[in-house]
């Protein structure tokens, strides 16, 4: 007999305050834990990634938005105009009905509009809050502000990411949204196993500029162990050679990436150059002598991967048990018959976009329920629902609100 | 209780950064982390620097020091099946073990779920590999490049003028640290859940699948119009770009219209700035080489701190370059105390990241330096019962 499963967060409920993408990006991950996650849209000042691109079939639409649809599946979403006083009595009611606040806006509003810890907490005492903004909630820039792509040079990433002699260079995503929504939700979770065992909430500050140089602790140890920042080099690294991403034959712009790690797989590529001498040439035999010679090593293999199509190079070199993967594109991904064999992807029914592809869940477990359990929410799809049963009005209060213009 | 995860136990059995990192998450949020390392070599991190003064040290790897705070270090040959039995002993004691051990050699390491839940039903297991652990590609190898690939990031990024220049990635093993938060995450849900349910389960995270997950919005470009996304497409947004000022480059950001506004008040409304090739955000997109001329012009005379602060004074969210000397004297971090200074017994006084987080009620704290190989492999293991001279006898440890 097997039990029914069960999410991990069942019960749970969360009110978000957050937008753009750093904060329902930590959100989201509560969503495919289980979470209630109730965001808290302004009609009035639309979360910006519902007024980005792609839009469905390129037709602009609040709802038709792939960069919001994707980051906020399995969340409800409800409309208040958070200028109005009616309106911040029920996102107080929200708060004191919620294990969890969620927000992302400046150091300072939420105080301001009367929702800070210090007055939810007395609401709700075992309240955990998050707060994500971009400097953090203290300290002498906790008043800048900050926008996604502004925090991968703030980072530092950038002075150490570009081609070799080249500019700064931005790494293709605002990456410190993601990786500070990541270190949220690990933040979270363990507030949570701490209030299961102690009945004590808390507030969380989360930086996304601090969340973002933990991931760069190779550039940031090497000026503090040697006074000196790594040099922008392209794809090259000091441990491993041949080391970069190579085009495929064709003229469409395909690319191959390949590391060989150790002395072991450079013997392998040696034969599959068709040279086995090739892996007894003092030149390349070793890291240090690979690193020496990486200029000519690396025309060697663009040789060899621009004689073959990507698809066929991957395979071989797969084959031969060397690391490599083609350059991905989105498209690349979605026919992927190994991410949809593993069900990776998610189709589900969008009352306005269809049953169109989005990015599912990239952790299994093998007892508890985890995914994605519904579509991005229609903005304000779920106010009456969540008003009446979250936060307890009746029918005609809602509709005196509603009429009132407060839940827009 | 003053740490988050204060009594939990936790096992890493770590090959590259991604168990390392998850597992410093919860090391340093109070977890008691055993890190498992081969005998002789060790993880792998230890060989890969940065070194002081260049000099590679096994117990002097920047990176390695970096992601093993606040664990506890012992080493142990999961190689040879005569060690399984003391990879069992200390299952049977743990809520979570977490590896990126390879799935091809995931058995050969003792790795196997059926039998390790049988010892210990509330065990949380997490495995974590490249493709996952089930797929046409399980068996598939990657490194950080290869991951940062075949998850779709690297064709994101480049120069839209050069095509000649390939894909580039971000500096760094990030594959490895969005791999390793995305472990970190459903292993403290799986934990939360055995509250519930009184049992342990295994957690299984492809590190391809975590990178697709931070797309951006470029992935819903191909179903929701059927666009390739490339890193030769040109913004369509400016000025969203890097300048150069007198002492070091610029992040010149306005996104908004007000922002360009206050920028072009900044700049003393200088007379191009009129110009229709500029009139919105979208004009300045399709003109930008024009664009960044004039904007270059400008910044050549300014220092990068005098433009930084003087655009955030009117709203406009401009970033410096930082350097990693810019981030360690910026006084903003200093006031929140990010930088962390460890006391290492071999490789001395070292500064690095600290706190990526501030909980109030439960610190985030520095209790030990990342462990020497094999440090803590008799404090850990006799109390078990074992003779730890004749497993390193039997060359075990």
């Amino acid at each position: 007999m097997s039990m029914p499963r069960r999410a991990p967060l069942a019960g749970i409920r969360v009110a978000d305050f957050t937008w753009v993408w750093a904060g329902p990006h930590c959100t989201l991950q509560l969503a495919h834990l289980g979470a209630e996650v109730i965001r808290v849209e302004t009609a009035t000042r639309l979360c910006v990634t519902r007024m980005l691109p792609p839009f469905a079939r390129f037709q602009p639409g609040p709802n038709r938005s792939g960069y919001f649809n994707q980051y906020n599946q399995g969340k409800k979403s409800i409309t208040l105009d958070l200028k109005r006083p009616e309106a911040l009595e029920v996102a107080r009611r929200l708060c004191a009905a919620s294990d969890i606040v969620a927000e992302n806006f400046a150091a300072g509003v939420m105080d301001r509009m009367g929702l800070g810890y210090t007055v939810l907490r007395e609401l709700r005492p075992d309240l955990i809050m998050i707060a994500l903004s971009g400097y953090g909630a203290t300290g002498p820039d906790a008043h800048k502000v900050s926008y996604g792509p502004a925090q991968v040079p703030l980072s530092g990433f950038s002075s150490v990411t570009g081609y070799r002699g080249h500019p700064p260079m931005h790494i293709g995503i605002s990456y410190g949204d993601p990786t500070g929504g990541l270190h949220g939700a690990v933040a979270v979770l363990a507030a949570l196993l701490h209030r299961a065992r102690t009945g004590a909430g808390q507030y969380i500050d989360v930086s996304q500029w601090e969340t973002t140089m933990a991931v760069l602790p190779e550039a940031l140890l090497a000026q503090t162990l040697n006074g000196a920042p790594p040099e922008r080099d392209g794809n090259r690294v000091p441990y491993m050679a041949p080391h970069g991403i190579f085009r495929a034959a064709g003229d469409d712009d395909r690319w191959v990436a390949l590391a060989i790690e150790d002395d072991a797989q450079w013997a392998r590529f040696a034969r599959l150059l068709g040279d086995p001498e090739l892996a007894r040439d003092a030149r390349f035999a070793t890291l240090a002598a690979r690193k020496a010679h990486e200029d000519i090593l690396e025309r060697m293999v663009a040789a060899w991967i621009g004689g073959r199509s990507p698809e066929e190079a991957v395979a071989a070199l797969q084959a031969a048990g060397l690391p490599a993967f083609v350059a991905a594109r989105n498209r690349d991904l979605a026919e992927d018959p190994h991410l949809q064999a593993r069900g990776y992807f998610v189709t589900l029914e969008h009352p306005e976009v269809g049953a169109l592809l989005h990015c599912g869940v990239p952790w299994r477990m093998s007892a508890s329920d985890s995914r994605v359990r519904a579509p991005a929410p229609c903005l304000g799809q779920h106010t009456e629902e969540v008003l009446r049963d979250v936060c307890g009005y009746r029918p005609d209060e809602i509709a005196r609100l509603q009429a009132a213009g407060v839940l827009a | 209780m003053d740490a988050a995860l204060d009594g939990y136990r936790v096992l890493e059995i770590g090959t590259g950064v991604a168990a390392a990192y998850a597992t410093k998450l919860l090391a340093d949020l109070g977890a008691d982390v055993v890190k498992i390392e081969p005998p002789g070599r060790g993880d792998p991190l230890r060989a890969r620097g940065p070194f002081p003064g260049g000099a590679p040290h096994p117990e002097k790897s920047g990176l390695f020091l970096y992601l093993n705070t606040n664990k506890r270090g012992i080493t142990l040959d999961l190689e040879r099946t005569a060690a399984h039995a003391v990879l069992e002993r200390l299952v049977a004691d743990a809520d979570l073990l977490l590896h990126d051990v390879h799935p091809t050699a995931m058995a050969s390491h003792g790795l196997d779920w059926e039998r390790l839940s049988r010892i210990n039903p509330q065990l949380v297991m997490t495995s974590i590999a490249p493709f996952g652990l089930s797929g046409p590609h399980a068996h598939w190898k990657a490194t950080d490049l290869v991951s940062w690939s075949a998850g779709g990031l690297s064709t994101l990024n480049g120069d839209p003028s050069r095509p000649d220049l390939p894909p580039l990635k971000a500096f760094g093993d990030q594959s490895g640290f969005q791999a390793g938060l995305n472990a970190a995450i459903p292993s403290l849900a799986a934990l939360f859940a055995r509250l519930a349910t009184g049992h342990g389960e295994h957690v299984e995270i492809s590190v391809q699948e975590a990178l697709a997950a931070i797309l951006e919005l470029t992935f819903e470009f191909w179903p929701y119009c059927g666009l390739v996304a490339s890193r030769l497409g040109a913004k369509p947004i400016q000025p969203l770009c890097f300048v150069e000022c007198r002492d070091g480059w610029i992040f010149v950001c306005c996104v908004e219209e007000h922002q360009w506004r206050a920028f072009v008040d900044l700049m003393g409304n200088p007379e191009w700035a009129t110009m229709e090739i500029f009139a919105d955000r979208l004009a300045r997109g399709a003109n930008f080489d024009a664009l960044h001329l004039f904007l270059s012009e400008y910044c050549a005379t300014r220092s990068v701190a005098e433009l930084y602060e003087a655009a955030q004074a009117r709203r406009i969210p401009f970033a410096p370059v930082s350097t990693m000397g810019d981030l360690l004297a910026s006084e903003h971090l200093k006031a929140r105390g990010f930088f962390a200074t460890v006391e290492h017994p071999c490789a001395g006084t070292v500064t690095m990241p600290g706190r990526p987080y501030l909980l109030s009620a439960t610190p985030w704290r520095l209790r030990r330096p990342a462990p020497l190989l094999g440090q803590h492999t008799a404090e850990v293991l006799a109390p078990l019962g074992f003779d730890v001279d004749a497993l390193a006898a039997e060359r075990l440890v």
